[in-house]
């Protein structure tokens, strides 16, 4: 571009080698729509080429040089100005001369390290991107063209499982147990909550996550916390003795993997809060942290095909199925020990594959299934209770004068599996106040 | 989810809302509203199936579902709501079943449902999608059956659980497994069809127990009605476990009823407890209840304080008692014994055992329960035992410590009238009546008449009563002297007085009534032998009488003329019995006492009447001696007449049955004859009134003249005093001041002026017999005309027209009546 409408100008194009191949993810922009960008993983090579066209062919371009760059930045919005790159990778396309034609540049960064997940957050924003520039003497042409990476992770799926007695003196007694403390984004949180003894009148019972992402460090730290999902696993009063399933399916919900301390500059983790509502609206709330992960789902490429419609098998059918796939192609990922309580939650869906759900034509009409849990959770949960803006909570006040210590601890029962956390039923819900 | 055959439409017809958190209208209203909401989103659901737009109808069925979620609606109106729900969601299952059987399987859609965040609508949907899932695939069964009914957990509301457990069970009901063995365990047995019923059934249980202990306690009423309109979804779970056709007995023993048994005994709930068992009892099958009796009869002693048990017990053991009798008693019956050993034993002794230790442990049970068992065990002994009077005996042993301990408790010797354990002993006691008809059974029971007498005083008259009417109505004989005595050892109330009975005096028509059944019931006191029938009669009366005048009265006729035929009887025996005359004479020793004893009670009409029936029975039977003792009877009589007759009518109706007594005899001879027929002549006219006096002398007339017996003449005829009879009678009657008596009284003189002559006695002359009939012309000329001188007229004029018949066909044995002038 030219300030006086005259000389030469030229259009950049950033061209990917195997676009059409690579696996695309959809990722927030900071204006909160979501574009589909090209999906990245760590290690792996981003090689393309950069096309340089000329607007008015046959007049030559002056410039100083053409460049490309890989950069990897945070930016924290309270901060616009300043970007904090922790890659910044550069290659050198062509020194400085004259551009005569429609010129194609080939591009590789090989094997690139890329540490974190893209994110963005309310205060925060973690992207990849390539910037192609053509120096010039007074404006630079540049192109900025961002990419989608993935971490992935793994854990063993025989992991710890949180299990915990929490509750009011001579009050509210329960115990609950989640499957795992780690779960992959696509996975199932099974698990069951027993009444040791009730003396209040519930309502009902849910469980919400909660995401909280910190930014900044010291004075400058903010705090957001975020219902991702709110989810009703019990209506009505339960008695003593009583034991409620629960069963919550994470795919459906926009997550992300749990981020800790990235780059110091910010950190996302995730929160189950087990919410017990009594009938004068008062809440009784345990939040637990879980880390949620991002699991490979390569592997099951080649076993289901989808194109083949899925047929409903029996889920201890494909249970073996699934056992070879994990051992065969990615043993550190999964290895599926028998013992594992995920029993339950392979037989409660039935014909749940991964696969399907991102690789191929799904039966479905043309909604995806994001949008259709979106449809369901968020039909009615909110119909009848307060809106439970967190500041304008009205029992905060009235529950929480000091001469009354409403949170009652209860030592840990020795046998059962520690959770390095005080287990502690807290009443009411202070979602207001930032961080504990 | 079909309308018609859902038995709550039946029950919400008659049961009325009386909400008091929201009134009628209030809850009609939120009942419009929440049906408009549930119109419109299906409607939108219905439509989007049509486009295929699977998801958009699942939102609108979610919404729609969203319904279900209140809490303000009355059991009643959160019924209609939930049949209108369930019907819609008919649809999405259809749809879904054909596309899945089409083929066109959703992908996770089991998943996907699950993503509704209200625990409600996700549970309706889950289960409507894994009802298809079942359908369509039955690998899949067994597990999501398990996982179905697990999840349903989640709703932990009473009345929302229900409804929810009920869809449940409304859906799987046709795909439950019923086999006993799968061929592919995945597709689940009947174990586990018996294991997701019970696991419902026992959650749906606790919800519903639960309600009782919900809200303010001023709604208990209004609470326990609501829970009883609601009991059906509860029993539907045993319904549904008993429809599974592969439980064999064995099963119905090691698994079904002891996981009913587990929750009915630990929910503690009189009204769940109460209603469950009866459950039990219906829909399951005679042999398993028989296979199973004792644990069952073991549970209903653990139920609470306030269940009904006899209820329950009553109604298994006339459903067995029915079956025992479709099956004509033979039914196998084995217990497995403490040891370990199966005995066979009988349906009543199974029973009673249980019944005994159920009315022992349970010390609440009220007294009148305690008697409804037994009654139900009687039944049972009767109708299945029928040739086992023992067991019979055995409730009534029961039943009288029972009473007994009763009578402990209240400190009264006897049960209160009308009171609930009266009138269920009173049942008790007419159930073996009824039954057998036959009071001889009865006394066999030994422990029958017993129990009659922890009956107060009028309900022991009842039953008396009820029992001599049941002698009656089946005309049975009691043929024994023991069964006499026994007998009227029952009827000891109507015997004779009770310490018990009211100090106030009887109500006369009653206490007639009451002692006329037994005079009637003695003559069933009958035997083919007459030795037996005379120690029948003695006993009968030793027995009887100790019931005092007023009852003797009633008593001693039957025996009497029981004992006049018995003479009779031996009479015809004489041939074959050498002792006749003896026995004989002792029977009449036998009424000569019975008859004193009226006497010494007071009476005299009634002796009077009786010695002179005995006397006429003598005078027929005539064995030796027979003369003295008729002359007893009489003279007995007539002494009474004398004694103790003071009243003029009485008086003159008494020495009108002597007369006729007399004439009646014939074995007097003149030694015997002399004396009585003087007296009587003599009683006859010291009568007080002229008319009687008259008429009695003109009877007396007969004493002197008999007519002709088997062509002989009385031997003592006397025909001069027969004249002075009829001459004397004519005199009063012409004493008499009024006409119109005189002419009656002479009227009727004609007449036996006209008898005299016609048995020919010669003395009484045709001049005589004009001399009157001019008499009578005279005196009824005299006469002013009514309806009495008509009569006089009448009768006058009859008996001239006998002596004219008389006059123109005389009777070729009698005097005529020649040279009798009429006119």
């Amino acid at each position: 571009m030219s300030f006086f409408g005259f000389g030469q100008t030229a259009d950049i194009e950033i061209v990917f080698d195997d676009a059409d191949k690579r696996k695309v993810a959809e990722v927030k922009t900071d204006d909160g729509k979501k574009e589909k960008l090209l999906l990245y993983y760590d290690g792996e090579t981003v090689s393309g080429r950069v096309n340089v066209t000329l607007r008015k062919p046959g007049s030559k371009l002056e410039h100083q040089g053409i460049k490309v760059e890989l950069i990897g930045q945070i930016e924290l919005f309270y901060d616009r100005g300043n970007h904090h790159e922790f890659i910044s990778l550069v290659k050198e396309l062509a020194r400085p001369g004259d551009l005569l034609q429609h010129t194609s540049y080939p591009f590789e960064f090989a094997n690139v390290e890329k540490p974190y997940e893209v994110y963005t957050g309310a205060n925060v924003r973690l992207r990849y991107f390539l910037r192609a520039t053509i120096v010039r003497r007074l404006t630079d042409i540049v192109k900025e063209v961002d990419i989608a990476v993935h971490t992935l992770c793994s854990y063993p799926d025989v992991l710890n499982s949180i299990k915990m007695e929490v509750g009011i003196e001579d009050c509210l007694h329960i115990e609950f147990e989640y499957n795992k403390s780690k779960y992959h984004l696509k996975d199932v949180i099974v698990g069951k909550i027993y009444f040791l003894l009730v003396r209040i009148k519930i309502k009902h019972m849910e469980i919400s996550i909660i995401k909280r992402e910190t930014t900044g460090s010291g004075p400058n730290t903010f705090t957001e916390n975020e219902t991702v999902a709110k989810y009703e696993i019990m209506d009505g009063a339960p008695v003593r003795g009583e034991s409620i399933p629960i069963r919550v399916f994470l795919a459906g919900y926009d997550l992300t993997p749990t981020m800790r301390d990235i780059n110091n500059k910010f950190s996302v983790r995730y929160y189950l809060n087990l919410v017990l509502m009594d009938t004068e609206d008062r809440r009784y709330f345990k939040q637990q942290e879980v880390t949620l992960w991002r699991k490979s789902d390569k592997s099951r490429l080649p076993l289901h095909n989808a194109h083949h419609p899925q047929t409903l098998s029996h889920p201890s059918q494909q249970m073996p199925t699934r056992q070879l796939s994990a051992s065969s192609e990615d043993n550190s990922t999964r290895s599926v020990s028998p013992s594992h309580p995920n029993l339950m939650q392979r037989s409660i869906s039935p014909s749940m594959n991964d696969g399907d759900k991102h690789n191929g034509p799904s039966e479905m009409e043309q909604e995806k299934p994001d949008v259709i849990t979106n449809k369901l959770s968020n039909a009615h949960i909110d119909n009848n209770e307060p809106e439970d803006d967190e500041e304008e909570e009205p029992v905060l006040e009235k529950t929480l004068p000091a001469e009354k210590p409403l949170i009652a601890e209860k030592p840990q029962v020795a046998e059962k599996p520690v959770i390095a956390e005080k287990p502690v039923l807290n009443r009411p819900e202070s979602e207001a106040s930032p961080s504990q | 989810m079909d309308r018609i055959d859902h038995p709550f439409l039946y029950i919400w017809s008659s049961a009325q809302m009386t909400n008091q958190a929201s009134p009628v209208e209030e809850q009609e209203k939120l009942l419009d509203d929440a049906l408009n909401i549930v119109k419109v989103q299906a409607f939108q659901m219905k439509r989007c199936l049509d486009k295929s737009k699977l998801m958009d109808a699942l939102k609108h069925a979610s919404t729609m579902l969203g319904e279900l979620r209140t809490s303000l609606l009355s059991p009643k109106s959160y019924y209609e709501l939930y049949m209108a729900i369930t019907d819609e969601l008919r649809h999405l299952e259809l749809y879904l079943l054909e596309e899945f059987q089409k083929g066109r399987k959703v992908a996770d859609l089991y998943e996907l449902v699950q993503y509704a965040g209200n625990i409600v609508p996700r549970l309706y949907l889950l289960i409507t999608v894994g009802l298809v899932y079942i359908k369509t695939n039955t690998n899949l069964r067994r597990d999501l059956l398990k996982d179905l009914v697990e999840m349903c957990r989640g709703v932990q509301h009473p009345l929302r659980g229900l409804f929810l457990r009920n869809y449940l069970l409304q859906c799987t009901r046709n795909v439950l497994p019923d086999t006993s063995e799968a061929q592919n365990e995945n597709e689940g047995t009947v174990k586990d069809a018996i294991d997701f019923v019970l696991m419902n059934f026992a959650e749906m249980n606790k919800l519903w127990v639960r309600m009782q202990h919900q809200g303010h306690s001023r709604d208990k009423e209004r609470r326990e009605r609501e829970r009883s309109e609601l009991r059906i979804l509860v029993g539907t779970n045993l319904v549904r476990l008993s429809q599974l056709e592969s439980v064999t007995v064995d099963d119905y023993r090691r698994l079904v009823l002891p996981g009913i048994l587990e929750q009915v005994v630990s929910c503690r709930d009189a009204i769940a407890q109460e209603y469950l068992m009866e459950c039990i009892i219906q829909v399951f099958p005679d042999e398993f209840h028989l296979a199973n009796l004792q644990p069952f009869l073991k549970s209903c002693a653990e139920l609470q304080p306030g269940v009904n048990i006899k209820n329950i017990i009553i109604a298994l053991i006339e459903r067995l008692a029915t079956y025992s009798q479709r099956n004509e008693g033979n039914i196998n019956l084995s217990v497995v014994q403490e040891d370990g050993q199966e005995q066979e034993v009988q349906l009543f002794e199974v029973f009673s055992d249980q019944v005994a230790a159920i009315t022992q442990s349970r010390t609440d049970m009220p007294p009148e329960d305690m008697l409804s068992l037994q009654l139900a065990l009687l039944k049972l002994a009767q109708r299945c035992h029928p040739n086992k009077l023992n067991y019979v005996d055995r409730v009534l042993a029961h039943t009288d410590k029972i009473c007994a301990d009763i009578h402990v408790a209240s400190g009264k010797t006897h049960l209160e009238h009308n009171t609930a354990v009266f009138k269920e002993l009173m049942k008790i006691l007419k159930l073996p009546a009824d039954h057998y008809k036959n009071i001889l059974t009865l006394i066999k029971l030994q422990k029958y008449a017993p129990l009659i007498r922890h009956l107060n005083h009028p309900g022991r008259i009842m039953i008396a009563v009820h029992l001599i009417n049941d002698v009656l109505d089946t005309d049975c004989t009691i043929s024994t002297p023991e069964d006499v005595e026994a007998v009227l050892s029952m009827l000891d109330v109507l015997v004779k007085d009770q310490p018990d009975q009211p100090t106030t005096e009887p109500d006369v028509e009653d206490f007639m009534e009451e002692q006329g059944l037994l005079a009637r019931l003695i003559h069933h006191f009958k035997s083919d032998s007459a030795d037996l029938q005379y120690l029948i009669l003695s006993a009968a009366r030793k027995t009887l009488q100790g019931g005092g005048a007023r009852r003797i009265q009633h008593t001693f006729p039957p025996i009497l003329f029981h004992a006049y035929r018995l003479a009779f009887l031996y009479h015809e025996l004489k041939d074959q019995d050498e002792m006749w005359e003896k026995k004989c004479q002792k029977i009449f020793q036998f009424c000569h006492q019975t008859i004193s004893m009226l006497v010494k009670a007071e009476l005299a009409e009634l002796p009077l009447r009786l010695y002179l029936q005995g006397a006429l029975a003598i005078s027929e039977i005539g064995f030796a001696n027979h003369e003295t003792i008729a002359y007893e009877f009489l003279s007995q009589a007539f002494s009474l007449y004398e004694d103790e007759i003071s009243d003029s009518k009485a008086q003159l109706a008494a020495i009108t049955l002597i007369i006729a007594t007399f004439e009646q005899i014939n074995c007097f001879g003149a030694e015997n004859a002399e004396p009585m027929r003087t007296q009587c002549a003599l009683a006859a006219s010291k009568l007080l009134k002229k008319p009687d006096q008259s008429r009695a002398v003109a009877l007396c007339a007969h004493l002197f003249w008999k007519p002709v017996k088997d062509g002989k003449p009385w031997a003592l005829n006397d025909a001069g005093r027969a004249l002075d009879c009829v001459k004397k009678a004519a005199r009063v009657a012409q004493q008499c001041m009024d006409g119109a008596v005189q002419a009656q009284l002479l009227a009727e003189l004609l007449g036996r002026y006209a008898l005299l002559r016609e048995r020919g006695n010669a003395a009484l002359t045709t001049n005589l017999i004009e001399a009157v009939i001019q008499k009578i012309r005279e005196e009824l000329a005299n006469l002013d005309q009514s309806e009495e001188v008509e009569q006089i007229t009448k009768h006058f004029h009859n008996t001239l027209q006998h002596l004219k018949n008389r006059m123109e066909c005389p009777d070729p044995e009698g005097l005529g009546y020649e040279g009798l002038t009429l006119s």
